[in-house]
């Protein structure tokens, strides 16, 4: 069987105990929360820590609570309760839907939202054996001095592989650190660095431990589309976001676009609301317009060949999923999913 | 080397682990309970599958110590389960994949099973597309799914049956 | 010589069946089901030890040292083997025994094994891996078999020259026979078609990996727990390899998770795990982990396969001329049976009237090919089908109706001379047809989704034992006692497709046992007749005929001694149901155990033995005996597949599989045997790829990587029965492990033709593939020619 590396196991009972082990092993320790990347990763060696600090002890950051305006989601709540859940169903369908085609059924009961906002980047060269990264001569990521997805690349470019990932940026999720230091709150858009080595902003020590989602009172449409080869268990091909919101007139007031399974960070589609705004539901030129954002999508997006799947093809999927996402979410019809 | 308190199949159980050992290498090579699978290494294939606090999930992705406080179902646990109830031969689950010929190499089964057992006791007349969604998680490699589809309906009756 | 010890096809009682022909659970389900099966790596000795593998991390390199000094240091570590350790060759096709439990000075592909350490667990035997130092001196390596068939230096295997004194080069196996003037009737033909096609490696990812547990006592019995879908074959090379008599090694298959052919080579891990026991006096273990079980692969040959079909106006076929390239990745396995297997099996079911094929396997410095379900003939038979129905277009015919007029017809003999006995294609197509609505719906239903139609033969057994010997290919023993129980001891490999569950069901049958008091013990060579395996589908027809042998004998005693006590004929004795009856007197019924007790007395204690061996078969001619099959199986395939424009994903909604298994022992099981293969076949055509990418490593060893069907991705299959008796078959059993696999693959081709109207000939075919296909048909450039 392939083993797990020795380390010493930490299982805080409180938060700010798991903070003071985090800060005091730093980079030297992985935050362990439902385990379905990171076990796996520590499988294939692809970190060197000697501390493990699982936050299976910890009471209260799980489950789903209204602060004012705010849904607020605990970081240890299991996909398949985000999946599930109506008021997310109801107010946050994309990222019900994206939680909902996470992996298979056992990893959305283990996973959890936390968990996979702090998702590793993926790579067809960095997730294998350590045996298998020997024979290549590493890579950048981990032991390795070169990139053999861009030939002479200096920057690590593999790829962001969280599906709820472009979910919480178009809902302008915010994001809850704490640290031995204090509590951080950041947009979600803050939180992704173009560096597929580490491409999270968050600091060695701290923790995540809410994700809060500004609930609209207005009409909100949502969907999630989400290119894989298989009906369950693979990541990501691509990933696809969208959110619309309607006014009273049945005008789009607001929208937004983001894609992941690209390069390093989600990508948030810039410049989609003011192709959108104000056309009305069921219009032609609502129509029009949402071929325009699959062609700026498609524009602004250029996965790499990073995790499998052919990357032209992947591209070429962009405005496919783009579009379709969006009509599903005005239909109500999502998750776009082959299956 | 830690001390883990488990609770297997309703037994309070005592057992000391590295702390690096998996709820699946805890199972089979400490407890003996052999009949939880390994096919992966890593949480592709489902065959680890058990059940936390009647949830199903991957005892080759959580560590053992991660098990303590939770009532952890393997596949040994069933048929007592079953015949503590009252029952004769074996669980409706068990007995009904036997029936259909849904045990070919056998091998991947006890996760399918207790993935199926999980679905019932959630869902007790799901319909095929509903046990689809369920067992997707669970890789075969010799029944072409058609016989575990057949076995998980037929059980689903039988479980009735028995309520 | 006609076939030993037949029995025929009929009830052993009469006309009617008791057991045989109805559904039967297994008699191993419930212990599957509960979890109490003892699988290999179930097993744990005490004092067990733990072997892991060192592996090449080059494609191709000579080794110039090995140090394992500073390995051997490390606490906890008990052994560690080298190539110098086991020093003799082996291979499972005897003539070409050119692999080493370790690399003996040479390794060939990235995975190759290289040393071995027995350790006190896992974890110390891994971390004595990283001790070992290894200076390689790094070769050319050879991924692309064109490449390696036009180099000869360097040569991957040291071959003796052919006989003209020229270098073999990097050829594995050439293969050239033609039966009748191809080329005369190729070019009198009214329609030919030629295209190349391509067939992609795909793997058989059973479930279990490969493991073993070796033991060495101290009076030098040797025995191995292994996952070998061959117990014969490896207790064979182990004697070889490990220069012991045959008679002190005991293989022993415990349940086995899977096989599909990729537990039919011996592996380097039983001589590992037997040598380190030898070594240390202790049992050892070496379980490989999925990536391990990538690079042992044995999977299915990528093949590059250029073909030529012939017809009439009439729609009779007249020739089919084949050249195909074989990548047999970096060992032999049981690749002279491959080479032989891509051309000798696509003689029937339809009649071929002249033929030639021209194969070569080539070494490569990849994961070794070998057989997976449907050995060697699954890629030719999807090129030829695709012809079929190629040729069908330019007829302006059917496709069923193509290959119901080019029928071979049964009790017949194949272009190259196979013999054909029973033969019920027709009514498989029948089936098909009716089943799909296919005269409603083919070339009708809306565009993006069509129907599509195929057909293939397979192998029930071959006549070629591996080694040549006289000896029965199958033995049965039966032990009974006076407790009503009966044990059947059977070499036959159960792995999963139920046949020891198969030898229960026939002495049920024949003596009248209820099934719940008969044990099958099987595949352990110290206690069971010699079987030579589950492979090439021999197992029901070869063992279940070695059965009813044994039983027969047995009956006689048991019928004899019961018709004596009750002074009638013997003739009037009756066994079923549990009882011994007599025809002539209804009074006179007794339980079937009193009747074994009365044998017992009258016999001393009971026994028989069964064993089976097939007539002489095959063609005249160098190789005619590879692929002649004391029976051939049966299958049509009809296909329904979707096509979405936009994305170019191919959905295969459902496949109606029609297969002449002869009579199906227990319907049910000949269900989850056809279901299984229409599956894993379907999987090849979108989804699977055994690639190794432009560094020669494998470009996903995982099951997250190499994605096999979820429950989600598997079409709807209906399983159709079709029991043409065969005269020679257990009860006119014939095999359904690997027929059914077959003509699903190209079955779909010819769908995606119907909905979309693009002929693709590349496997896999990816969205990407179909995208491309339909530009080139809008840009009206000739369909089908995007690779």
């Amino acid at each position: 069987m392939l083993r797990l590396p020795t380390f010493q196991l930490h299982e805080p009972a409180s938060l700010k105990e798991a903070c003071a082990l985090f800060a005091e092993h730093g980079a030297a320790a992985k935050i362990l929360a439902g385990g379905t990347d990171l076990l796996p990763n520590l499988k294939h060696e692809i970190y060197d820590v000697d501390h493990v600090i699982s936050l299976a002890k910890l009471p209260g950051i799980t489950g789903f609570e209204m602060q004012g305006h705010d849904l607020v989601i605990g970081a240890l709540t299991p996909l398949a309760q985000v999946a599930t859940n109506p008021n997310i169903q109801k107010h946050a369908p994309a990222l019900a839907q994206a939680a909902s085609l996470v992996a298979g059924p056992q990893h959305r009961q283990m996973g959890t939202l936390g968990g996979n906002v702090m998702l590793d980047t993926r790579c067809q060269w960095i997730n294998q054996s350590y045996f298998w990264r020997e024979a290549l001569g590493f890579c950048l990521k981990k032991d390795g001095t070169v990139c053999h997805v861009v030939e002479g690349g200096k920057k690590c470019v593999a790829a962001a592989s969280n599906d709820t990932a472009p979910a919480l940026m178009t809902l302008g999720a915010s994001l809850t650190f704490v640290s031995a230091t204090g509590t951080r709150e950041i947009p979600i858009e803050d939180l992704w660095v173009a560096d597929g080595i580490n491409n999270k902003s968050a600091r060695p020590g701290e923790i995540l431990t809410e994700i809060r989602l500004p609930l609209r009172d207005h009409t909100h449409h949502g969907a999630y589309g989400k290119l894989r080869e298989r009906g369950s268990i693979d990541f990501p091909l691509l990933g696809c976001a969208v959110r619309i919101d309607l006014d009273d007139a049945d005008c789009v007031r607001d929208a937004a676009v983001s894609l992941v399974a690209l390069q390093a960070r989600p990508l948030l589609i810039k410049g989609v609301d003011a192709l959108l705004q104000g056309l009305k539901l069921g219009s032609t030129e609502l129509d029009q317009a949402i071929e325009a954002v699959a062609q700026l999508a498609h524009k602004k997006c250029k996965p790499l060949d990073n995790i499998p799947g052919d990357k032209d093809y992947r591209r070429r999927m962009v405005p496919v999923y783009v579009r379709r996402t969006l009509r599903a979410a005005l239909d109500g019809t999502g998750p776009v999913h082959h299956i | 080397m830690r001390l883990l308190e488990l609770e297997i199949n309703g037994d309070r159980l005592h057992v000391a682990a590295p702390p690096h050992w998996t709820l699946l290498e805890v199972l089979r090579y400490e407890l003996g309970l052999t009949g939880t699978k390994q096919g992966c290494d890593k949480g592709d294939c489902g065959a680890c599958t058990v059940l936390v606090d009647g949830k199903p999930q991957l005892s080759c992705l959580m560590l053992g110590s991660a098990a303590q406080g939770h009532a952890i179902t393997t596949i040994e646990g069933l048929l007592p389960a079953h015949r503590a109830q009252g029952g004769a031969g074996a669980d409706p689950v068990q007995d009904a994949f036997d029936r259909c010929g849904a045990l070919q190499c056998g091998f991947c089964q006890p996760g399918m099973m207790l993935s199926a057992k999980a679905l019932l006791s959630e869902n007790p007349t799901p319909t095929s597309t509903d046990i689809k969604h369920a067992l997707s998680g669970n890789l075969c490699r010799c029944t072409g799914y058609t016989q575990i589809l057949e076995a998980a309906l037929l059980a689903a009756t039988k479980t009735e049956e028995v309520l | 010589m006609a076939a030993r010890d037949q029995h025929g096809s009929g009830a052993p009682w009469g006309a009617e069946f008791k057991v045989v022909g109805q559904p039967h659970r297994k008699i191993d389900g419930l212990a599957k089901a509960t979890g109490s099966a003892v699988y290999t790596d179930d097993i744990q000795l005490p004092g067990m030890l733990h072997a892991k593998t060192l592996r090449s991390p080059h494609a191709h390199a000579n080794i110039v040292s090995i140090d394992v000094t500073k390995a051997l240091e490390l606490e906890g570590v008990h052994a560690i083997i080298t190539g110098t350790d086991l020093p003799i060759n082996y291979g499972v096709i005897p003539w070409t025994p050119d692999e080493h439990a370790l690399a003996n000075g040479k390794v060939r592909f990235i995975g190759d094994e290289v040393a071995a350490v027995a350790a006190i667990d896992e974890d110390t035997a891994n971390a004595a891996l990283k001790l070992i130092k290894v200076e390689y001196e790094v070769l050319e390596a050879f991924f692309d078999p064109r490449e390696a068939l036009a180099k000869t230096e360097p040569a991957i295997h040291e071959q003796k020259p052919l006989k003209d004194g020229s270098s073999r080069g990097n050829v594995s196996k050439h293969v050239k026979l033609e039966f009748g003037d191809v080329d005369a009737a190729l070019a009198s033909s009214d329609v030919v078609v030629e295209h190349d096609y391509s067939f992609h490696g795909t793997t058989h990812a059973a479930i279990e990996p490969h493991c073993a547990v070796g033991q060495y006592s101290a009076d030098g019995l040797l025995t191995v727990h292994s996952s070998t879908q061959i117990t014969h074959y490896v207790q064979r090379a182990l004697a070889r390899v490990l220069e012991l008599p045959e008679a002190k090694v005991r293989v022993i298959q415990p349940f086995l998770g899977g096989a599909f052919g990729g537990k039919s080579d011996p592996f380097s891990l039983e001589f590992c795990v037997a040598k380190l026991a030898m070594i240390t006096g202790r049992p050892v273990k070496m379980l490989w982990t999925r990536e391990e079980v990538f690079y042992a692969h044995r999977g299915r040959h990528p093949m590059q396969l250029t073909y030529r079909t012939g017809a009439n106006k009439d729609g009779k076929l007249t020739a089919t001329d084949a050249k195909i390239l074989i990548d047999g990745g970096s060992y032999s396995s049981f690749g002279l049976v491959t080479t032989y297997y891509s051309g000798q099996l696509l003689t029937g079911p339809v009649d071929i009237p002249t033929y030639r094929f021209d194969s070569t396997r080539v070494f490569t410095n990849k994961p070794p090919c070998g057989p997976k379900r449907g050995h060697g003939s699954v890629q030719p038979r999807f090129a030829f089908e695709i012809q079929l129905d190629e040729i069908a277009e330019k007829l302006n015919l059917d496709p069923i109706e193509l290959r119901r007029r080019n029928w071979q017809g049964e009790q017949t003999k194949t272009v190259n001379g196979q013999r054909i006995t029973s033969n019920g294609f027709m009514q498989c197509l029948d089936l098909v047809e009716q089943q799909s609505d296919w005269k409603a719906r083919y070339g009708k239903l809306p565009d993006g989704r069509g129907l599509g139609v195929a057909g293939s033969m397979y192998i029930s057994g071959t006549n070629y034992p591996i080694y040549p010997n006289d000896m029965p290919q199958a033995g049965i023993q039966l032990q009974v006692d006076r407790s009503g129980r009966v044990t059947v001891f059977t070499g036959g490999n159960d792995i999963g497709q139920g046949s020891s569950s198969m030898c229960a069901y026939i002495v049920s049958e024949e003596l009248g046992v209820d099934l719940g008091d008969i044990r099958v013990i099987a595949a352990d060579t110290d206690l069971c007749p010699v079987d030579l395996g589950a492979y090439s589908s021999r197992v029901t027809f070869m063992v279940g005929n070695a059965t009813i042998d044994a039983c027969r004998k047995l009956r006689k005693q048991i019928c004899t001694a019961v018709a004596e006590k009750w002074e009638v004929e013997v003739a009037a004795v009756r066994l079923g149901g549990g009882l011994a009856l007599c025809l002539s007197d209804a009074q006179k019924t007794i339980p079937v155990r009193e009747a074994f007790q009365w044998a017992e007395a009258r016999f001393d204690t009971l026994g028989s033995t069964g064993s089976y061996n097939t007539p002489t078969l095959g063609g005249d001619y160098r190789g005619g005996t590879i692929g002649a099959s004391p029976a051939y199986s049966f299958t049509a395939h009809a296909a329904e597949v979707t096509v979405d424009r936009e994305t170019g994903r191919i959905t295969c909604e459902k496949v109606w599989c029609a297969h002449d298994c002869g009579r199906a022992l227990n319907p049910t099981l000949v269900k989850g045997q056809i279901e299984g293969s229409v599956y894993m076949g379907a999987a090849e055509v979108t989804m699977e790829d055994h690639g190794i990418n432009r560094f020669g490593l494998h470009s996903g060893p995982s099951l997250l990587d190499y994605r096999i069907p979820t429950s989600l991705d598997t079409p709807d299959i209906e399983a159709l029965i079709v029991e043409s008796i065969d005269p020679e078959g257990p009860y006119g059993a014939k095999e359904a492990g690997e027929g059914p696999l077959h003509s699903v693959i190209p079955a779909i081709a010819n769908a995606v033709y119907d909905a979309v109207g693009i002929r693709l000939r590349h496997l896999p075919f990816t969205p990407g593939k179909v995208l491309a296909a339909l530009e080139e048909k809008e840009a009206g450039q000739p369909a089908g020619t995007a690779s």
